[in-house]
């Protein structure tokens, strides 16, 4: 038997690579002819903010009777009209609204709401509430719009794949930490790995073979993307605080962005939203991050030229319930506003702000399901044909798009 | 255009490559008639293993080749005739005050906080007024203290649970146990008490391949599932639908095979079935006593008639042969043969047992079609490679739950009430990686990184910030266990909070508090690195050469046979690191030579399927 050299072996593999510059039986093979589309940069806040002390009602005194302790004064607050004033702290926020790209939709929410964080933040992640929907409506739009497959078309930034981006035909970029996203081990070895790995394909007993086959030749090209993007991206932009996850995160984004790095969702989120306790110190530190690093996002992504492109949607799982407890915070609670930010949107207050005197056993009674505004983001931007069918139900989009 | 004749060319190629030769075993594919006694050998053995329970050593699979296959799937599959050498009982921390303790749930605290006012005691901690201190702290601090000391507890049972599975004479006690927590997922994170989650089984183990009934009338009554769906908030006048909706979507028939009325009017019929402490306990007030219809049933029903009424459903068959089909065999389960099994396990009164003894004899279950399709998950794949590797303890590095729960299976914690997608969700680009780097770190201890952060300051980062951390160490290290702020807020790293009070302080020091109680009461008892040796087990196995010992490990540890280019790779490989075509097994560089080569084994996709 002639011994095999691993510089033998390296050749060859470099001719498979040409291999497997063929695109593989899963995955479409009109990439080449589309045209650049919205990238839609969806930011969670989990732990279920409360949204009366963020998009504020200082007309109303049913609000500040709720709450004498951690009612927000009008005077403090950063007025955007007659009715609504920001939280002090969202000046970032502030800024992008004088900018005309803020949306903002009142009192989402859904029928019959759970308080359990785990089960709320589920069904916002399915947007089918009060079942057991395997994957997540970020999944199931990217299967809808490639049905073939799309490389690298969901990045995660989280240390674990969220259900929202979980899909039956994506395989999503997962990570936290860029440096932390390769594959370990001797550098020899990982040229015969490589070597292996990009070999033509063939002899795949099993479908789920070849797709791990396939997954495994992407995922060091995707890595190394990842890793040199986020490590040599430089920015003159400030993010504000790096004790803030999300202004490292969207920092990344940034850098893939301007790496053009081929995905069209990006799922970020940021902790800390629980505020059952000592609400005003804890909230005003998470939205002046919150803010900030949006502010700075949106600069950075016009400074490369992506801010056309771009479309944030800022969620969490549920609003905190109308009057604060004892303990200066405010308990799990039912509707929220949804934030859609970028270029793209028609600016201002969308949907019917819920009423502080008709309330249901002390929770704000939801006024726009949120699947609507799921409906407008998937239809109006993301170019879903069958919006009904992805989101197991009929829900008419809100016209969020400005007309351009 | 210029690329369409290339496309084409490479599908026709592709699809000629997969059709392969033609066997046997293809054409056994949806045949539902046992294997011969003739048919039965080392490599079908292997395969049953690997699906009935979690893989094992040539030595274990040639003990399994050496029976009648009917005698073989016995043994696995009725498991209670087999004796079972005893396992370690979990030792566990005392994480709370007493056995019969009840665990603040998510959104108690304020209810909690005006008990301990009115009655004292709350949490198992005495709190009394006090005007120069805060004096709900101590209350705060055991909220946070009970919280992670769960959660770090559930992480040593996954540890000991894990260890089951590796050795346990009745691999498909264990390996059931994990579907049915798959298929009734429940999360601990919403339980929050390791005890219930445990308990709950304590029943998959005793009822897991007996009648379904059984197993689904203890469900009913089990006090983690009668948190995770509400059960226990379930009253008459006021019922929660959450329990009866799952039990028929979920458990038992599938969207389509019930109604709304369905869902209501079962969720009347379950009112009452709640907790008394920890136990389960049927109120007789809370009861709904009023008549009901369920799936056609009428009548002054109850929880348990809603069973029966929904096991009269041919629908309950059907969807429960073919979940534990396409979780044992394969994914794309025909309808035929879907059918055939709802048929029989019907007829068995729902005898889980007799229906997987059916499919584990099926020419079927040892087609091509089955052999090597199914993707481990997480929990497998870790558990495989060292029973594989012959280990008699799960290794204390790589840590076995947060190395499974970075890979997208946490045991005890699902995702939803759904359980694991599985199949090809498992594999994205980073958990493909992070599988190859648990490969990695089993034969490469020394590269395990030492933790950047302890667990203590994980925890308390991961809620209060590292500013505030730093500070509060600080003060702690001075000796200063006060529950007031002595410092000024602005020094404890609040300066940039305006308005910071002492609630907020309050709250950060509790989560410090708590987390280091927690930290100093969960036992920190795991075992060292694996310890194994390669050169010995290729001696044992009369290895000399690198083919040879390449043969031997692709063998043991895949299911599938390496493509000749990559078996090439791997024996160019090692033949490079030894210097030649002999090994000399006497020298430990041979150990890590081997290892290197292991490695790249343990990396190939081929491993990450069973």
């Amino acid at each position: 038997m002639t011994a095999v050299t691993r510089r033998d072996l390296i050749r060859a593999g470099l001719a498979g690579a040409v291999g497997a510059a063929l695109p593989p039986l899963w995955r479409g093979t009109a990439l080449a002819a589309e045209s650049p589309g919205p990238v839609l940069v969806v930011v969670e806040l989990a732990g279920g903010n409360d949204g009366l002390n963020t998009i504020v009602p200082y007309r109303d005194d049913a609000y500040h009777r709720a709450r004498p302790e951690i009612g927000l004064a009008s005077e403090a607050l950063l007025r955007v009209d007659d009715h609504f004033g920001f939280h002090p702290r969202l000046l970032g926020l502030r800024n992008l609204w004088e900018q005309q790209r803020v949306a903002i939709v009142h009192g989402c929410g859904y029928p019959n709401p759970t308080r359990s964080h785990f089960s709320a933040m589920a069904w916002w992640h399915t947007a089918v509430p009060g079942a057991a929907e395997p994957f997540g409506w970020l999944g199931r739009m990217a299967d809808a719009r490639w049905p073939d497959g799309r490389p690298d078309t969901l990045v995660n930034v989280a240390s674990q794949e969220s259900l929202a981006v979980r899909s039956a035909r994506h395989a999503p970029i997962v990570f936290r930490d860029p440096r932390a996203f390769a594959r370990l081990g001797d550098p020899a070895a990982g040229e015969i790995y490589d070597a292996m790995t990009r070999s033509r394909p063939g002899g795949e007993t099993t479908a789920n073979l070849a797709f791990l086959r396939d997954i495994a030749r992407t995922a060091e090209r995707s890595a190394a993307t990842v890793r040199e993007a986020t490590a040599r991206y430089e920015t003159p932009i400030r993010y504000g605080s790096d004790a803030a996850t999300l202004a490292v995160d969207l920092r990344n984004v940034a850098a893939l962005l301007d790496a053009d790095f081929p995905a069209r969702v990006y799922y970020t989120s940021m902790s800390g939203f629980d505020t059952h306790a000592a609400q005003p110190s804890s909230q005003q530190l998470l939205l002046m991050y919150l803010g900030d690093a949006l502010e700075a996002f949106f600069a950075d992504v016009d400074r490369i030229g992506r801010g056309d492109e771009v479309l944030v949607l800022v969620f969490t799982e549920f609003g905190r319930r109308v009057a604060e407890n004892q303990s200066g915070g405010t308990d799990h609670g039912t509707a929220t506003p949804i934030w859609l930010l970028g270029r793209g949107v028609r600016p201002g207050f969308h949907g019917a702000f819920p009423s502080l005197a008709d309330l249901d056993a002390g929770d704000l009674r939801m006024t726009t399901d949120f699947r609507r505004v799921y409906a407008s983001v998937l239809s109006e931007w993301m170019g879903v044909g069958d919006v009904a069918g992805l989101l197991r139900g009929s829900f008419q989009p809100l016209g969020l798009r400005a007309a351009s | 255009m210029a690329r369409l004749p290339v496309i084409a060319a490479a599908i026709a190629a592709s699809a000629s490559l997969l059709a392969g030769p033609a066997s046997a075993t293809t054409s056994w594919q949806d045949d539902l008639s046992p294997i011969a006694a003739d048919e039965w050998n080392a490599e079908r053995a292997a395969h049953l293993l690997a699906r009935a329970g979690f893989g094992g050593t040539p030595e274990e699979i040639e003990k399994l080749a050496a029976m009648e296959p009917e005698a073989a799937v016995r043994k696995l599959v009725r498991w209670q005739d087999q004796p079972n050498a005893p396992l370690a009982p979990f030792l566990p921390s005392q994480v709370f005050p007493s056995d019969d303790f009840v665990p603040p749930l998510d959104g108690d605290l304020e209810r909690i906080v005006f008990r301990s006012i009115l009655f004292r005691g709350g949490l198992g901690v005495d709190v009394r007024w006090n005007f120069s201190e805060p004096f709900l702290q101590p209350l705060f601090d055991q909220f946070f203290y009970l919280l992670f000391a769960n959660f770090a507890e559930m992480t040593r049972v996954a540890h000991w649970q894990a260890e089951r599975m590796l050795l346990s004479e009745r691999p498909l006690e264990e390996k059931l146990a994990l579907f049915w927590h798959d298929h009734f997922a429940t999360s601990n994170e919403k339980v929050r008490d390791y005890r219930k989650m445990m308990r709950q089984w304590d029943l998959y183990r005793e009822k897991g391949n007996g009648h379904f009934r059984e197993l689904l009338l203890g469900i009913c009554r089990d006090p983690a599932m009668l948190v995770y769906l509400d059960g226990q908030r379930n009253v008459r006048g006021e019922p929660n639908e959450n329990f009866a909706r799952e039990i028929m979507e979920l458990f038992t028939l599938g969207v389509g095979n019930y109604t709304e009325a369905d869902v209501k009017e079962a969720a009347r019929a379950f009112t009452g079935w709640g907790l008394d402490d920890n136990d389960f306990d049927r109120s007789f007030w809370r009861h709904d006593h009023g008549r009901k219809t369920v799936l056609g049933r009428t009548g002054r029903l109850d929880g348990d008639d809603v069973v029966d009424a929904i096991l009269e459903q041919p629908a309950a068959a059907r969807f429960l042969a073919a979940k534990l089909y396409r979780w044992f065999v394969r994914e794309d389960a025909s309808p035929e043969t879907v059918e055939a099994l709802a048929a029989s396990f019907r007829e068995s009164d729902y005898d889980v047992g007799a229906l997987l003894e059916r499919v584990f004899l099926s020419r079927d279950f040892y087609s091509d079609a089955s052999v090597g399709a199914h993707i481990q998950s997480p929990v497998e794949l870790m558990v495989s490679t060292y029973r594989k590797l012959g280990l008699r303890e799960i290794p204390g590095a790589p840590y076995f739950a947060t190395t499974a729960g970075a890979m997208g299976e946490q045991l005890y914690m699902p995702p939803n009430v759904a359980g694991w997608p599985g199949g090809r969700t498992w594999i994205n680009p980073s958990t493909l990686m992070l599988r190859q780097n648990f490969a990695r770190h089993v034969l490469f201890p020394q590269e395990i990184p030492p933790p950047e952060k302890s667990l203590m300051e994980t925890v308390v980062v991961a809620v209060v910030g590292p500013d505030i951390y730093e500070q509060m160490k600080r003060m702690a290290a001075a000796g200063d266990r006060s529950h007031a702020p002595t410092m000024s807020m602005q020094d404890m790293g609040f300066a940039r909070v305006q308005e910071a009070n002492s609630e907020a302080f309050n709250l950060a020091w509790a989560v410090y508090n708590g987390a280091e109680k927690a930290v100093g009461a969960i036992r920190f008892d795991f075992p060292p690195p694996a310890r194994f040796s390669l050169r010995e087990m290729l001696a044992g196995a009369g290895v000399r050469d690198v083919d040879a010992a390449v043969d031997h490990l692709t063998g043991r540890f895949l299911r599938l046979p390496p493509r000749q280019s990559d078996r090439r790779a791997l024996v160019g490989h090692l033949r490079e690191l030894s210097g030649g075509d002999d090994l000399d097994l006497d020298d430990p560089q041979t150990e890590k030579h081997l290892r290197e080569v292991l490695h790249l084994i343990l990396s190939m996709p081929e491993y990450q399927l069973t």
